[in-house]
């Protein structure tokens, strides 16, 4: 990356992943206090505003960033759709991470058919586009918010598997698994308190990696109207409900959309960052 | 060589077996058809007879065999909407589809390459700072969010261009850019990257210092070699052909494979999902096959078999 020029080995950090890591911190903070910081419900309607435009173009500070067509107010509900986007991104990532690393170590553990098992579910996995894919078990199942989540899980996490694996299997080669194997540890205890602390870092820059993506895959869904469900509300929803209205009142699509651009953005300047410092070989 | 086609066409093959299987077990696991297209007061002869029709009433190892012989006779069912075959439902969009993602796909690669090419051959410059911007850009805006400025700005404020449809040329326009810019960006990073990799190497040292024209070391040399990693990218592009439009074309309303699969999707028209899966997964697979066939052209030390 541009920002993260290789220039001295105790560099500072850039200002622009110093800014990225403000807003997340933002982001996290509106997400964990959402319920506090809304103005107003994100069903509440204020019928005589309706489609009100944001202050500055000729609106009240009464709803900051204007309100929609039933007059909801247009950021209560961007409060509440980004503490629902980061849930789901959080918990995706989470599972496709635990997902991935266990059978990453599970192949390296019993190599053999387990391996070849494991090898030949990330070839399919990598092979096909994962918007489709869920699009076809959203299709079978139906749509539920913790369905929806543990689906949203299952992108990624080949990644993981493929990063553990190889990992494990280099590491299990190293003095200091076969030492505590030799002491008589479980493989469990090897791999949990052992192999995972020496290879977390390259995990955590994997999961920050696909946390980006995943915020788009759910807002995409959610866009199409596949995704989240009203009257729950993601930032993906906003710009599809906001759609309707592009001509009439754009910033009910702008508002989510720039948070989306702004927050991808961010996570993938630090999550670029992360891994120039700490593994430059992953992709 | 011939272990080598082999082996790929082999684990081609598993792969849609594999994606048959997924879609059969997701499909059984989903609930009782009978139930989901029928509504649960239906006559109890009514619903046997639906499942009659339908194989539901057979052990499911033998539902599983007849479901593979159907697929591959090419039978994939009707669409549980209007009747039709789903086959034939879903290829009659595939021509719309394609008029933006050929298109979009050229100009992925017409930008993609050539900047990321540049890019890495002016590391640092002010050129190669552009370029890692606008490949940022091109992966973090999602393409619904483009798509639907370019409408605000080309559409509604400007008035040059339909916000959607399928009128005439013109209403491609928009889809194609939303479409191949952001396919560009991430192209020239990967191509970018690879290149680095590539002009890193001790061969391309050893050519500069034996004295072979700087021009001639990138195209003999350092092109090549960084192709391989490339091919793979747009092999997966090839591969989504069919399929890499489903948001663009919801936002466009263009009516393609994709927006046929939203609508389905959305009405729970299991068998037009299940064959617009299928498809994707063929071209998916075939795209990857062609892109290993490519590997050995490329990339000699390939052709013995081995990796």
């Amino acid at each position: 990356m541009s920002a993260t020029t290789m220039t001295a080995p105790r560099q500072r950090i850039p200002v622009l992943v110093l800014i990225a890591m403000a807003w997340i911190a933002t982001i996290l903070m509106v997400a964990l206090f959402a319920e506090m910081l809304r103005p107003y419900g994100i069903t509440a309607m204020d019928l005589r505003a309706r489609l009100t435009p944001p202050v500055g173009f000729g609106g009240t500070i009464r709803h900051l960033l204007g309100t929609d067509e039933l007059g909801r107010d247009v950021l209560s509900r961007l409060i509440v759709s980004v503490r629902i986007s980061v849930l789901i991104a959080f918990g995706a990532t989470a599972i496709a991470a635990l997902f991935g690393t266990t059978l990453g170590f599970l192949a390296a553990h019993f190599r053999g058919l387990v391996e070849q098992g494991v090898l030949m579910l990330i070839d399919f996995q990598a092979s096909m586009p994962f918007l489709i894919v869920a699009l076809s078990v959203l299709a079978f199942f139906g749509n539920s918010l913790p369905l929806f989540i543990a689906l949203m899980g299952l992108y990624g996490w080949e990644r993981h598997a493929r990063i553990a694996r190889g990992l494990a299997i280099a590491a299990n080669a190293q003095g200091y698994a076969a030492a505590v194997r030799q002491l008589g540890a479980t493989p469990g205890r090897i791999y949990l308190r052992h192999l995972l602390p020496n290879i977390a870092s390259t995990l955590i820059v994997a999961a920050t990696l696909s946390f980006p993506e995943v915020v788009l895959l759910e807002s995409g869904l959610s866009f199409l109207g596949l995704g989240v469900q009203p009257p729950m509300t993601s930032l993906g929803n906003m710009v599809g409900y906001g759609r309707e209205y592009l001509t009439r009142a754009p910033w009910i699509l702008l508002a989510p959309s720039s948070i989306i651009v702004m927050t991808t953005l961010s996570v993938s300047l630090v999550g670029d960052w992360l891994r120039d410092r700490l593994d430059p070989t992953l992709t | 060589m011939i272990r080598f086609l082999g082996l790929r066409l082999a684990r081609a093959m598993l792969t849609i077996v594999l994606v048959v299987t997924f879609a059969f077990v997701v499909l059984r696991m989903s609930g009782d058809p009978a139930m989901t297209i029928m509504s649960p007061e239906a006559p109890a002869e009514a619903i046997a007879a639906f499942r009659k029709a339908w194989g539901l009433d057979q052990p499911i190892w033998l539902q599983y065999l007849h479901y593979f012989g159907a697929i591959l006779q090419g039978e994939l069912g009707q669409s549980m909407r209007d009747g039709r075959p789903a086959l034939v439902l879903v290829v009659e969009r595939i021509p719309a589809t394609l008029l933006l993602t050929v298109p979009a796909l050229l100009l992925k690669i017409g930008l993609g390459l050539p900047a990321g090419i540049y890019a890495a051959l002016h590391r640092n410059s002010l050129a190669d700072r552009m370029v890692m911007a606008g490949a940022v850009a091109g992966f973090t805006v999602p393409s619904f969010v483009l798509g639907l400025l370019l409408v605000l700005l080309f559409a509604v404020q400007l008035g040059w261009l339909p916000s959607g449809g399928q009128e005439s040329w013109r209403s491609m326009i928009l889809p194609v850019i939303t479409l191949g810019l952001g396919g560009a960006g991430i192209l020239a990073r990967f191509t970018r990257s690879a290149m680095l990799e590539v002009l890193g190497q001790p061969y391309i040292r050893t050519a500069s210092a034996k004295g072979v024209p700087w021009a001639l070391v990138v195209r003999g040399h350092a092109l090549p070699n960084a192709a391989i990693p490339t091919v793979t990218i747009i092999g997966f592009m090839i591969g989504s052909l069919i399929a890499g439009a489903v948001v663009v074309e919801s936002v466009f309303s263009w009516p393609g494979v994709g927006r046929l699969l939203v609508v389905a999707v959305a009405n729970r028209d299991l068998a037009v999902v299940q064959c617009i899966l299928l498809l994707v997964a063929t071209t998916m697979v075939s795209a990857n096959l062609i892109v290993d066939l490519l590997y050995g052209v490329l990339d000699p030390r390939l052709r013995g078999g081995g990796h």
